[in-house]
């Protein structure tokens, strides 16, 4: 039996009584002429009547199938492959990966590409369902193709029956974008394994994305995985849900800048957006708030097409703790993209430790005072000075920085406390004297290159003083500790000399590939300052003493500032101010001891899972919590509860990866080219059709239109036939 | 004769609301085209002389003869001798068809009024009988000039309806005209052909003259209706609903039989006979006549 790809247009069946009908109001509409010459017309009506009865009939008969041959064509009969499913009863796999990451919410007027690629899944359902052959349908998000816990479709492989299209509709209905930035590769590698429980079966996939440029970068993993799909016998159609590309504005990063974060100080915050157009943004504005409460925003007068800009402000806290920092623009294309988050985690002081080999402590008080200077000058930093036997037995984890100064040796211990300080993430910074052993320095820190100390010594040694050269001895690059000192031309370092310091081993070069670098060298061309990044810790050795003896640098006000930049780097765990983006685990420790296994998550309203309860994995040491799907952006919030009484706040920003924001599309050649030699076919998520002859079964359409031609000939012959044509010459007469 | 015949057209004569004028305006405009027809006068041309005997009317001694020779002559017209005629005008429902600008009965009224006018002017006596199923109003012949109006009152009063029997009429005027003389039958003879022809056969059988006018209107002849359509019988009770498109080539074949049928029968029983259509110009049957006539005395003459 056909079935029909419209069958709702089958009521136009009904228009099979026009013909009748029109007869009937003709009839009522009839002209009554009184005639006279009645005899003849009763002749002809006698000796025609049979005949001219059939022929009318027969007219009838044509134009109600001329009537119905309309309606028929216009409902695109389908012939089902009958034949073929009852011999094989070969069943049709139906998988839909449905790309939901947040560039699909992309809007223009009441419509969005997440809209049409809904609207086009309905109908691939709705056409399958039409079919009475077995379906079955699989629909796969992408957000939920990736991860840990592996694929879990939203169906999976569902048999269709004539109920389904509005299950499909409400499953659709229901499911909103996801605010991940998930590329089509883990939806596919998904698909291929979904295939093995298809052994046998006709397999078609649905490719539902919006094409953009980002996620078809790198197409030759994508490729391999389509051909093999092909090699398969997959039949793939790619649908495209974006027609055009729209501008985007999005607030890329919000992070806190190089220096000192602690409460009561000013915390510089560096703010980027970046424009994914093709025009220059103007007076884009960034409303900021901290901790919920409004402050100046931020403004950008330009901002080039394609182009990121960042602006930087301070974000001030009184408190010590956690503290919320937002940004958000106004509304475009994706709003997903347009807000950010950042906690800064704020102590009342940094605290740094300064471990002085000499007894006397001169250098480190120096450096103390030069830390926290007292009086109404705040650093954040609060600094204290031990000696080198304090690094035995005291835990060093609550500093944030450590600086040995001119320490000749220490013991086993201490070199193992402080790799594992650095390795774990602290920043330790090196100044050197006359104390230090060039011997220990070699074999137990630096240990070819295995230990912490970035380079190995020659010994101390005089830079030679050179009257003719009027070169500044410090040349620095623009690390960041330094980097302040090349602003605008500046040369606060001109007047800084150097008499001594260690010189590194004649011939050695950091590795060019390695964790190390020279930040700032000597007018003869020796490391002054290296950087060494050990474990998730920096090491920065300085070749001369943090006091002035071996240089004149410490008197000099620009040594303030360096040491003020070097504290704010060591005390800046790296990567501690990225984002954690939305979709990526949150992993912590807890102590057993002081919290409670059970605890409340918070999460921001758009997560989808919502306010829920966790409950920590313990291990003999230490608990372990995990938040394994942040997938909304925001503040996630864990009210930890303490052994014995009291509530703790834990916060983490979450944000969405500012990348996916970039709307640039893949036009169907570029694609082509891309997946060059994957056979595929393309459609415009608007213009899809293309699967209902496939899945229906053969067209019939064309068979109706031919045999609609034939009827309508026939009919006017018929009717040409039936009817009075006066002959030319009598026309022009009357 | 283009010109004046112009002004003979039905759509002309429509516009002459009294039957006289209309005559009036039919013949003169006849007369204005055939002015040099060497037919014109010949009824009211002189013939002979004939001595008077008793009895003869005194008013007809030509008075000059008798100042010359003092013997009585009388002066003899051919019209006098000859021409008395009856114009039997048929005035049954199925004249009242037509779809022109005159149906049948105002076509075939204005004719035989045209030639009551023509007849009246030549001084020839003229009678009229207007009939349907019998004989509904009778003006005897006379020859003066007012008798025009009593011809014309008589059409006037006779609105088409019921059915024809022209035998019975055929029959009546056998009876009531005992002179032969010239009967004019104005009809859509859309009768029993068998009674027609019996009813004519008699009256040639008395010596009449019989010149027969059919008149039938376009429609009638060419049956160009389209569309679905209801036909009402104006004589009979039949009703038909029909396509006419389909029944229009039966219908043609029938009606020229039947036509055939009446020229036939006519040509057997030397009757004139000319069908006129009632889109033609009025000067036809005119002309007709007219020739007719000549064709009848050159044949008295013989």
């Amino acid at each position: 039996m056909p079935t029909f790809a419209h069958p709702a247009l089958l009521w136009g069946l009904a228009l099979l009584s026009l013909p009748v009908l029109i007869h009937l109001i003709n009839l009522v509409r009839q002209r009554h002429v009184p005639w006279a010459a009645m005899e003849f017309l009763l002749v002809s009506q006698r000796k025609n009547s049979s005949w001219i009865r059939f022929r009318e009939l027969l007219l009838l008969a044509l134009r109600m199938a001329a009537v119905a041959g309309v309606v028929l064509a216009l409902a695109q009969p389908l012939l089902n492959h009958e034949i073929g499913f009852r011999f094989g009863r070969q069943k049709t796999h139906l998988i839909v990966l449905l790309d939901d990451s947040f560039s699909m919410s992309d809007r223009q007027s009441d419509t969005s590409a997440w809209d049409r690629g809904k609207q086009a899944i309905q109908q691939i359902g709705e056409d399958a369902a039409l079919r009475s052959s077995p379906h079955s349908f699989t629909l796969l998000r992408y957000s939920r193709a990736r991860g840990a816990l592996g694929s879990r479709p939203d169906l999976l492989e569902e048999s269709i029956d004539s109920g389904f299209g509005s299950r499909l509709g409400k499953l659709l209905g229901e499911t909103p974008v996801s605010q991940l930035a998930v590329g089509p590769r883990p939806a596919l590698e998904a698909a291929e394994k979904l295939l093995d429980s298809s052994a046998g079966d006709s397999v078609t996939l649905y490719l539902v994305t919006d094409f953009r440029t980002r996620d078809w970068d790198e197409p030759a993993e994508l490729v391999r995985l389509l051909e093999r799909l092909n090699q398969r016998n997959v039949r793939l159609q790619l649908i495209a849900c974006a027609e055009t590309r729209h501008a985007n504005l999005a607030v890329a990063a919000l992070q806190p800048d190089f220096g000192t974060r602690a409460a009561a100080v000013p915390v510089p915050m560096e703010i980027r957006v970046n424009n994914f157009s093709d025009e220059p943004a103007r007076d884009v504005t960034i409303a900021l708030e901290e901790d919920g409460v409004a402050r100046a925003p931020v403004r950008f007068d330009e901002i080039p097409a394609g182009a990121s800009q960042s602006q930087k402000f301070a974000s001030y806290f009184a408190t010590a703790g956690q503290h919320v920092v937002s940004a958000r623009l106004v509304g475009d294309a994706v709003a997903l993209d347009n807000a950010r988050w950042h906690v800064l985690d704020l102590p009342l002081k940094v605290p740094a430790l300064i471990i002085d080999g000499n007894a006397e402590s001169r250098e480190a008080r120096f450096l103390a005072t030069l830390f926290a200077p007292g009086g109404a000058v705040k650093t954040g930093i609060d600094p204290s000075i031990e000696p080198p036997s304090f690094l035995n037995d005291h835990p060093l984890d609550g500093y944030r920085s450590i600086y040995l100064l001119n320490v000749g040796r220490l013991d086993h211990v201490a070199v193992d406390a402080l790799e594992k300080y650095v390795h774990a993430g602290g920043g330790l910074g090196i100044f050197m004297g006359d104390r230090p052993q060039v011997d220990f320095y070699n074999k137990q820190l630096y240990r070819n290159g295995q230990g912490f100390f970035p380079l190995p010594l020659a010994g101390a040694t005089r830079l030679l003083v050179d009257r003719l050269d009027k070169a500044p001895d410090l040349e620095v690059t623009d690390h960041p500790v330094f980097k302040v000192f090349l602003l605008n031309g500046m040369k606060a370092l001109d007047t800084v000399t150097v008499e001594r310091f260690f010189a590194a081993m004649p011939g050695w070069k950091p590795a060019r590939d390695s964790q190390t670098q020279i930040i700032a060298r000597l007018r003869n061309g020796s490391p002054l300052a290296v950087e060494k990044i050990f474990g998730a810790g920096r090491v920065l050795a300085v070749m001369t003493t943090a006091g002035p003896v071996w240089n004149n640098w410490a008197r000099d006000p620009s040594f303030v500032v360096a040491m003020l930049q070097m504290q704010a780097y060591l005390a800046t765990r790296p990567g501690s101010g990225h984002d954690r983006v939305v979709g990526t685990p949150i992993e912590f420790k807890l102590d057993p001891a002081r919290y409670e296994r059970q605890m409340k998550l918070l999460p921001p309203e758009a997560d989808p899972l919502g306010p829920r309860t966790l409950q920590a994995t313990s291990g003999p040491q230490e608990m372990t919590v995990t938040i394994d799907e942040p997938d909304a952006s925001g503040i996630y919030e864990l009210q930890l509860t303490r052994m014995g009484s009291g509530v703790e706040l834990r916060r983490w920003a979450v944000n969405v990866d500012a990348d996916e924001g970039d709307l640039a599309l893949l036009g169907s050649r570029e694609l082509a080219e891309r997946l060059e030699p994957v056979k595929y076919e393309y459609w415009q998520a608007g213009h899809f059709s293309g699967n209902r002859q496939e899945l229906a079964g053969t067209d019939l359409t064309d068979w109706v239109l031919y045999l609609l031609i034939a009827i309508l000939i026939g009919e006017q012959a018929l009717a040409y036939v039936a009817s009075y044509h006066p002959p030319a010459a009598e026309r022009q007469g009357r | 004769m283009p010109d004046s015949r112009r002004f003979l057209h039905p759509e002309a004569i429509k516009r002459i609301a009294r039957l006289d004028l209309r005559a009036r305006y039919v013949v003169e405009g006849f007369l204005s085209g055939v002015h040099r027809s060497p037919y014109f006068g010949q009824s009211v041309e002189f013939l002979q002389h004939r001595e008077y005997t008793r009895g003869d009317d005194l008013r007809r001694i030509d008075w000059k003869v008798w100042a010359k020779q003092d013997r009585y002559y009388l002066k003899q017209y051919e019209e006098d001798t000859n021409l008395r005629a009856t114009l039997l005008v048929d005035v049954s429902a199925s004249m009242r068809y037509g779809a022109g600008p005159l149906n049948k009965f105002e076509y075939g009224a204005t004719v035989a009024c045209s030639l009551a006018y023509l007849l009246l002017r030549q001084q020839d006596a003229v009678g009229c009988v207007s009939f349907d199923s019998a004989a509904r109003v009778s003006v005897p012949q006379r020859s003066q000039r007012h008798h025009l109006e009593a011809i014309i009152q008589a059409l006037e009063v006779s609105a088409p309806e019921n059915k024809t029997d022209l035998g019975r009429i055929l029959r009546h005027v056998a009876e009531s005209y005992p002179r032969r003389g010239l009967l004019v039958l104005v009809s859509d003879l859309l009768v029993n052909r068998p009674e027609l022809f019996k009813g004519l056969a008699m009256l040639r059988q008395r010596g009449f003259d019989i010149m027969l006018f059919h008149i039938l209107d376009d429609d009638e002849l060419d049956f160009p209706f389209s569309g679905a359509t209801r036909f009402d019988g104006l004589e009979v009770p039949e009703r038909l609903t029909c396509n006419p498109r389909a029944l229009r080539e039966g219908y043609l074949e029938a009606l020229n039989k039947y036509l055939e049928e009446i020229r036939h029968g006519c040509a057997r029983r030397a009757i004139d006979y000319a069908m006129l259509r009632t889109s033609q110009p009025l000067d036809a049957p005119l002309a007709a006549f007219v020739s007719s006539r000549q064709r009848g005395s050159r044949s008295t003459s013989k």
